[in-house]
């Protein structure tokens, strides 16, 4: 890794490590060369896509690319770099990213780098309430035979599989160079830098790796997701509670490419008692599902056979809620019971997705789904992005988003210290960052999180308001055109 | 803090307001100094520290310990750092020919404080070096500590140097064109006693082409109103004693001493800036004849 370190005007120059290891040395005759702290402008925990994309960011802009960073990640990213599916398989883990993120990626020169065939447009949703049956409609009123130009113009957000995005980055990365690469290594402890003769480290972070390094960060970024070791280490709080509820996820195949055919993509989401169930298309024939429930309802769902499961999911969509808690006692034959009670039950077949005909092999899993806001972002010579700042109910497809947001806005902040001379670890320089993102992101967590809790009653005094909230949304037109210029930025071409 | 100021002799209650002058660019109250006025030949200073007042520097010496406090008396001060490097970037963009963006700089920085600006000018990367100095022995020592605390600023390439000194002792580089790209005075003038002196000595360092950039405080009403009442005695923002509203001085009063060398000036630069709490520094059009402002001069021969 030092090999990709620059020397040519560094903030931190290769000089002063080497001098600063030698009087280390001096000062800690135990130390061997393996333990000697190396010092970065930028320490950045966690090589998901918000440390990837920060990474990048940094790296791509002139103005801070003589910065020396380093990158530590538990996995080892080898898995990322050579992450290939075949054309009809897609992992379970999706996200939706908004034209906004979709332009950021684009502006570090990241977008050309994902496979882009692998990627789904969406420009209509549909969102309905499982109990009552109000719904909001997010259609553009595109005619029978849309131009392409008219279609992108709408794009709602594209799906994509997070491996994507990822092994998208890290190709990114590779072809910009001199980031130093810790991957397949753990932080273990978190302390602080050595004083010298010369230099004064004792407020700079000094990170403990489970492969012997130490890295000495002016600036040490966590976008180590949920569980963030960097927030522990400086003592931030990250308050907030468990839905009591899992995300379960899945890849499936549909009898179709959709009821709009390949070029208007329709994503749709239903509350249910127990959470929204969605349904997101992915290229051709395929989708991804998130469906919110229970943890026991979860572990039924994991349980079941293929076709049973498939059933479950068609029944989601179209079923009463009685008769889903009914089938989700069921151990098997849901297949059965959904063909019975689905005649039963008076419907609009293209309200809905079009029919699961199977699910892809080891795709099903579950995540337990919490909200979680850190106190702050940043502290001295520390700051929180992605993740590891909040976690949100997935029910807005925001958390990735959001991260982007928080990468945009922290990189923005630190190009300005960096030509204005400040000292990019101070919390006076990166008090834009906190000012920027904090209120954006609380009120964002605060919709999802107080959606998430009108939708999951069943009955009493507010089903009846959000059967209102929902159809009012509906009729006001300009309410809703608002909310899809929000979901979709402005028109732009990217494919 | 300063015991008490000469102008204003009771400041237990409320500063007493300066009398009415009929408009802002007025002739100054008999009271206060003429900005032209050269130092007193009976003055109690060694004629190498003519400019420095001992109660300023005793006063700022006080604060030295909370210089780099983020949420202390200087955080107006480290809030207004960016802009200074923005004003220069200004000044030195109207005359490229003298100094190419490929040209690194030579930096003075005087009445350095606690190295705000001089650390901020040794980081960049168009920097050569900069020189900071300070009369203020307590407040250079809490700058050179801070500074260990920064491996770009210490070490091998030295790009940054304290000296504990007054610009009349600093020698004066004999090549002209050794002089420095950049000398700069940030809220200094208005704690000096003859700042036409003062200016004289400070402009000798400025190499032929390069710049002097200085900031400081417009002495009107509304500067007597924001920085004496209302930052120093109702909120409490900077301590009581910070400023002595007659040593203010007037963007045209500087410009007429420049323009009075006899073509050695060229035009000068002018931004005025207004502190806008909590939010920050914020430029604002011809603030400048009311209250902060920053003035750059490029020294043409
Ligand atoms: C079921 C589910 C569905 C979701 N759906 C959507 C959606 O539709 N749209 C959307 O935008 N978002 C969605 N999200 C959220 C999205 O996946 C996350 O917001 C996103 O992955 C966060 O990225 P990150 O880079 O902040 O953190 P992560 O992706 O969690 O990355 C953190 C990285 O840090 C590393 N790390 C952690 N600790 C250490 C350590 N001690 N040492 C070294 N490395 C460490 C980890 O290995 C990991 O690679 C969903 C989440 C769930 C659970
Ligand atoms: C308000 S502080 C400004 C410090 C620094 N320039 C900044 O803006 O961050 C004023 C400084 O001027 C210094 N000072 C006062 N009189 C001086 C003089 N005659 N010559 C040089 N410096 C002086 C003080 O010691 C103090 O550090």
């Amino acid at each position: 890794m030092d090999a990709l370190a620059r020397s040519r005007g560094a903030y931190v120059c290769r000089s002063c490590t080497r001098s600063l290891r030698r009087q280390w040395l001096r000062a800690h005759t135990y130390s061997t060369a393996a333990t000697t702290p190396d010092i970065y402008d930028v320490v950045c925990v966690g090589g998901g896509p918000a440390g990837l994309s920060l990474l990048t960011a940094l790296r791509a802009n002139p103005a801070t690319t003589h910065l020396r960073v380093a990158l530590v990640e538990a996995q080892h990213l080898s898995k990322v770099r050579t992450w290939k599916l075949p054309p009809d398989r897609f992992s379970n883990r999706c996200s939706s990213l908004t034209p906004t993120s979709v332009r950021f990626l684009d502006s570090i020169g990241a977008w050309k780098h994902l496979e882009r065939d692998r990627v789904q447009p969406y420009h209509e949703m549909q969102v309905w309430d499982g109990v009552t049956g109000a719904r909001i409609e997010f259609d553009w009123g595109l005619g029978a035979a849309p131009s392409a130009d008219a279609i992108e113009g709408t794009t709602i957000a594209y799906m994509n599989e997070n491996l994507n995005l990822t092994s998208g980055l890290l190709k990114r990365l590779d072809e910009l160079g001199g980031v130093a690469v810790f991957d397949g290594a753990k932080v273990e402890a978190i302390t602080y830098g050595p004083e010298t003769e010369e230099l004064d480290l004792r407020q700079w972070p000094l990170v403990h790796l489970s492969s012997g390094n130490q890295l000495c960060a002016r600036l040490l970024v966590g976008a180590d997701g949920a569980n963030s070791p960097v927030r522990s280490f400086a003592g931030i709080n990250a308050p907030g509670w468990d839905y009591n509820r899992h995300g379960v996820v899945a890849t499936l195949e549909m009898e179709g490419d959709g009821w709009r055919g390949d070029q208007v993509k329709i994503a749709y989401q239903r509350f249910l008692p127990t959470g929204p169930v969605a349904m997101l298309p992915l290229p051709g024939r395929f989708s991804t599902l998130v469906w919110s429930t229970t943890p026991a309802n979860a572990a039924v769902l994991k349980s079941l056979s293929p076709k049973d499961f498939v059933a479950m999911v068609n029944a989601a969509f179209r079923l009463s809620p009685t008769d889903l808690t009914y089938m989700h006692t069921q151990e098997a034959g849901q297949t059965d019971e959904y063909s019975w009670r689905i005649q039963h039950t008076p419907h609009d077949p293209r309200a809905v997705p079009q029919e699961v005909v199977a699910v892809q092999e080891g795709t099903i899993a579950s995540f337990p789904l919490r909200l979680r806001h850190a106190d702050t972002y940043i502290a001295e010579r520390v700051a929180l992005i992605g993740d590891a700042a909040h976690t949100i109910h997935p029910l807005a497809g925001q958390g990735l988003n959001q991260g982007q947001g928080d990468v945009q806005s922290l990189a923005k902040t630190i190009e300005y210290a960096v030509t204005h001379g400040q000292d990019i670890g101070v919390t006076m320089s990166l008090e834009p960052y906190l000012a920027e993102r904090y209120a954006a992101n609380h009120v964002l967590l605060g919709v999802c999180d107080k959606l998430h809790k009108l939708y999951s009653a069943s009955s009493g005094p507010l089903v009846p308001l959000r059967s209102v909230g929902l159809s009012a949304v509906n009729a006001l037109s300009p309410l809703k055109s608002f909310l899809m210029n929000r979901a979709a930025g402005n028109p732009l071409k990217l494919f | 803090m300063r015991p008490a100021l000469r102008h204003l002799p009771r400041r237990a209650v409320r500063p007493t307001p300066p009398a009415p002058r009929p408009t802002l660019t007025a002739p100054l109250p008999s009271k206060s100094r003429p900005f032209t006025s050269t130092p007193p030949h009976n003055h109690n200073h060694t004629p190498s520290s003519a400019s420095v007042n001992e109660t300023e520097i005793s006063h700022f010496s006080a604060l030295a310990s909370s210089w780099w406090d983020p949420h202390g008396p200087s955080r107006p001060l480290h809030l207004m750092n960016p802009l200074r490097h923005d004003f220069i970037q200004r000044c030195l963009s109207t005359s490229p020919e003298s100094t190419p963006s490929s040209f690194k700089l030579r930096y003075l920085d005087v009445g350095c404080g606690g190295g705000i600006f001089a650390e901020s000018a040794a980081r960049l990367p168009s920097t050569q070096s900069v020189t900071a100095i300070d009369p203020s022995p307590t407040i250079l020592a809490v700058a050179r500590e801070h500074a260990r605390r920064d491996p770009a600023l210490v070490g091998s390439k030295g790009r940054l140097t304290y000296v504990n000194t007054t610009i009349e002792e600093l020698p004066l580089p004999e090549e002209r064109s050794d002089r420095y790209d950049v000398v700069t005075l940030f809220e200094v003038l208005e704690h000096v006693d003859y700042p036409a002196a003062f200016l004289d000595r400070v402009g000798e360092f400025v190499r032929p082409g390069g710049w002097l950039v200085l900031s400081t405080i417009a002495r009107t009403w509304m500067s007597w109103f924001t920085t004496k009442l209302v930052a120093e005695d109702v909120l409490g923002m900077v301590p009581r004693g910070t400023h002595d509203w007659e040593k203010y001085v007037n963007e045209d009063e500087l410009r007429g001493y420049f323009a009075k060398k006899g073509g050695q000036w060229g035009a000068p630069r002018v931004m005025g800036v207004v502190y806008v709490p909590g939010v920050g520094w914020r430029e604002v059009t011809g603030s400048e004849r009311i209250g902060n402002y920053f003035f750059g001069v490029q020294r043409l021969s």
